[in-house]
């Protein structure tokens, strides 16, 4: 019964999908009013639709329906309610239906928000994102579906795999239940992980959010209004959708720390890669938008930007889920690489042949000329340049480079990890610098005088920041530099908003909380992006701190001996065998002391798991570790004799890498003050709908 | 929106002096050169073969060379020094092309003309994906001795992920 209300209910979203498309363009040109009503009440319907298609997934999952293919393969009786909840994204068919879901999401409140405010836009923005959302639910249901069931067909012989089928066959019977619940793979042990949990469902929500501005852009295209009003309405949008990716990103790297025990969190996996090139693109776009709204400059290149933002949104979807490269990620190996990347191809061809149309009929000419070069548009041209140089190099690295040497030289080439790192630094530095004094220049025209005059308290707090530094022990040139190059951004960020609190106090005569208070709620982007800032100076410090001066060593100990590192004392005290968790894991522990100084400052437990029911892989090192602002001490149980009397350990300092974390959560804070609407956009919605409401009177 | 803009002198300024003009124009093209010098160098240094047994095998010029090789583990020859945490293992060549991963990987543990070489990765902690079957992708240099040093191992179990469904032989003995 599940499995019916999921293939109907995602069969109707499709239908809804496509007439939504064909009503709204066709409504939009013979300027039918009641035709865009019904294709926009179509795309509406899409979201209850696909809720209740992964409603039905999930109840699957709960009331252990192994007939479902899908039930089968990601869960068994032994698996926790908790990841049953989770398994709905934990393989290729039930994520794909959760991003039909987020996308139709996305789509319903967009629409909802716009629909009067840009109402020309609105018929081509259905188009555009209904076009996007049929193509996944087409994916879902032609050929990744989740809901196909096992039958067993009378031409079974004893040895043959059970076939799974969307239609009962003919003569079929179900199988027995007893038997599929007993023979069910159960969830992959790797994903069971806090992050493994939420990294999939932020990293879709901001991969899905990009759709919306993508969706803006391409309807201001197609209706001819080509003012600002894509942008006011995409710009909340492609920040809402940042957050969730930068969470996405974020959580992923937190859980490749956690779970895949190197002792790192980036690899530069053409996975994780595929995620960062649209995050970089949208960081570009975010910035670039700006110029564009106070300006009137740059219309052509934002076009650009959000449709290579959102194409390499779809490239990231197809390069993930069709293996195309090696990757500890490509777990999902399946038919849909083709249609995928014809979708690709043919979505990111189309857009770009309709901007270079409107181009050339003179719509999308700027308003004014560069004024100088170190105006802050030149620098944020500057910025977006490096953003897409960046994002450029990672693509050639991860995926240019291997595909193209197959396609031309039948070679396979590969370029590894010293690749990115040297390529991206520098490019990492000039972000890092155009951060730190865009914010400090102005509008049109400014003077290198006047610019160098509002560096020097930054630069003054930068300097005293590495003496300080210098003094307590990094020595390390590089380091030092880039400790530089990093903070004097963060500075600038702290005293601009600063500098801000004090005027509004001259201005007001406010307290200075208060004014600090005011100038967030006045102009949160303004102050927001600061924040981020702030964030992105704090990663920068973790990620220099943790690449350039990790420590590790190895020792194999038994009970009550001890191993030096760093200053640190690790003593084994006892090996917890064969403890059985709630999920059935079994898992040893290694009971270990870490002292500083002769003190017991903590207690760790690393552990190795291991997974009886699972097939293949089945087992996983947790990493114990203590953490405080200066550095991580990780240690991994790398082994254990079998009577439990010695461990080997696999230890790590990772300084400062906690700051990459709290960075992260400074950067979602920033971000979410960005998004909060501003008082004064508020006031004016309330006087516009005050004097709509007295007008209706 | 006020508050956003910095005191700008908004006064609209055209461009059009060539010598502005001039001055952007070189500077794009320092940073397109600087940007493509960073991409190329670094793909002459970063880049390494991806190769397989038989072609390292067959071609003496990858001795001591960095390539990125990909093999099918085989399980009974995995053995990890836990002192040293240095592990060891044989990987066979697996036969391209293949349709079906798992497939190619155990043709190629079961095959016993299939080539093969000896792998040896140092300071590591033993891979949960180590395993029988599994695919290795390492990087690293084949040396006289023809040991293959690893410095980078990544491990696939295509056997986990596969759609494969129940067999009805499982099934019925389960069920029954």
């Amino acid at each position: 019964m599940l499995a019916e209300i999921g293939i109907v209910t995602l069969g109707l979203a499709f239908l809804a999908a496509i007439y939504a498309i064909i009503a709204s363009v066709y409504g939009a040109r013979i300027r039918s009013e009641r035709i865009i009503l019904t294709g926009r009440n179509a795309s509406l319907i899409t979201f209850p639709l696909l809720l209740l298609s992964c409603t039905a997934l999930m109840a699957a999952l709960l009331t252990h329906q192994y007939q479902i293919a899908y039930v089968w393969q990601v869960s068994d009786p032994s698996t926790p309610t908790f990841y049953r909840f989770t398994a709905l994204w934990g393989s290729q068919q039930g994520s794909l239906l959760f991003w039909c879901l987020l996308m139709s999401l996305f789509t319903f409140f967009a629409t909802l928000i716009n629909w009067r405010r840009n109402r020309p836009l609105m018929p081509y923005f259905i188009a555009y994102c209904m076009a996007t959302l049929a193509f996944f639910v087409g994916l879902v249901l032609f050929v990744e579906n989740p809901f196909v069931r096992y039958w067993l067909t009378p031409d079974l012989t004893a040895n043959s795999s059970v076939l799974a089928y969307l239609f009962i066959p003919p003569n079929a019977q179900a199988p027995e239940a007893l038997g599929l619940a007993q023979t069910a793979r159960g969830l992959n042990p790797l994903l069971r992980h806090f992050g493994m949990i939420i990294h999939p469902p932020m990293l879709y929500l901001g991969f899905v959010g990009f759709v919306i501005p993508f969706a803006f852009a391409m309807s201001a295209l197609a209706s001819g209004d080509l003012s600002t009003n894509w942008i006011k309405a995409a710009r909340r949008w492609s920040l809402i959708a940042w957050l969730f990716l930068s969470l996405g990103l974020l959580l992923g790297g937190r859980w490749a720390y956690d779970v895949l025990g190197w002792g790192g969190y980036w690899g530069w996996d053409p996975v994780e890669n595929a995620a960062f090139i649209p995050w970089l693109m949208g960081t570009a776009f975010l910035h670039s938008v700006m110029i564009q709204e106070k300006r009137g400059m740059l219309k052509v290149w934002n076009m650009f930007l959000v449709i290579f933002t959102f194409s390499a949104v779809i490239f990231g979807t197809f390069a993930t889920r069709s293996g195309l490269v090696e990757s500890v990620h490509s777990f999902a190996q399946s038919g849909i690489g083709i249609p995928m990347f014809l979708f690709w191809g043919s979505i990111t061809i189309i857009s770009v042949a309709l901007v270079l149309w409107r181009w050339n009929t003179g719509r999308l000419s700027d308003e004014r000329g560069f004024a100088g070069m170190i105006s802050r548009e030149s620098l944020f041209v500057l910025n977006n340049v490096v953003f897409v140089a960046l994002a450029l190099a990672i693509f050639w690295g991860s995926f240019g480079a291997p595909i193209l040497s197959e396609l031309v030289m039948n070679t396979d080439i590969t370029l590894g990890k010293s690749y990115f790192n040297g390529v991206t630094a520098p490019l990492f530095v000039a972000l890092y610098i155009l951060m730190g004094i865009a914010p400090l220049s102005a509008w049109g025209a400014t003077s290198a005088r006047r610019l160098g005059k509002s560096m020097l308290v930054p630069i003054a707090l930068t300097l005293i920041t590495l003496v300080i530094t210098f003094v307590s022990g990094t020595r390390d040139g590089g380091a030092l530099f880039g400790y530089g190059v990093v903070i004097f951004a963060g500075y600038v960020a702290i005293y601009e908003t600063y500098r801000g609190a004090v005027a509004r106090r001259k201005n007001t005569g406010e307290a200075f909380p208060l004014a600090m208070i005011a100038i967030f709620g006045k102009n949160r982007r303004r102050y927001g992006g600061f924040i981020v800032h702030l964030g992105i100076t704090v990663i920068g410090i973790g990620v220099i701190g943790s690449t350039l001066f990790q420590v590790e060593t190895q020792r194999t100990l038994a009970a009550g001996e001890t191993l030096e590192l760093g200053g640190y004392t690790l003593r084994f005290d006892g090996l917890d065998m064969n403890q059985i968790a709630e999920d059935s894991r079994v898992m040893d522990i290694a009971n270990l002391t870490l002292l500083r100084n002769g003190a017991e400052i903590a207690r760790l437990r690393p552990r190795h798991d291991f997974f009886p029911q699972a097939t293949g892989m089945n087992q996983m090192n947790i990493a114990g570790s203590h953490s405080t602002i200066e550095n991580d001490f990780y240690v991994l149980l790398a082994s254990s004799a079998n009577d439990g009397s010695t461990v080997t350990l696999k230890v790590y300092i990772n300084p400062l890498i906690n700051l990459v974390w709290w960075g992260g959560i400074i950067l979602i804070l920033g971000t979410l003050i960005s998004v909060a609407p501003s008082e004064s956009v508020r006031v004016k919605e309330r006087e516009s709908v005050g004097s709509r409401m007295g007008a209706a009177a | 929106m006020a508050t956003w803009e910095k005191s700008a002198i908004s006064v609209p300024v055209r461009s059009s002096r060539s010598g502005e003009r001039l001055k952007f124009l070189i500077g794009g093209l320092l940073i397109l050169g600087a940007v493509m010098y960073l991409i190329i160098s670094g793909t002459l240094t970063g880049a390494s073969y991806f190769i397989s047994v038989d072609e390292l095998l067959s071609k003496p010029e990858y001795l001591g060379q960095t390539v990125r090789i990909t093999g099918a583990v085989l399980g009974d020859t995995i053995t990890y020094d836990t002192e040293t945490l240095t592990i060891e293992f044989t990987i066979a060549n697996v036969q391209e092309p293949y349709d079906d991963l798992a497939l190619a990987l155990n043709h190629a543990v079961n095959n016993p003309n299939a080539s093969r070489i000896r792998v040896r990765v140092e300071n590591q902690v033993m891979p949960e994906l180590l395993q029988n079957e599994a695919q290795a992708i390492l990087s690293g240099a084949l040396d006289e001795n023809g040991v293959f040093h690893a410095s980078d191992l990544l491990l696939k179990c295509p056997s986990r992920f596969i759609e494969g469904g129940p067999s009805q032989a499982e099934l019925s003995d389960m069920g029954a």
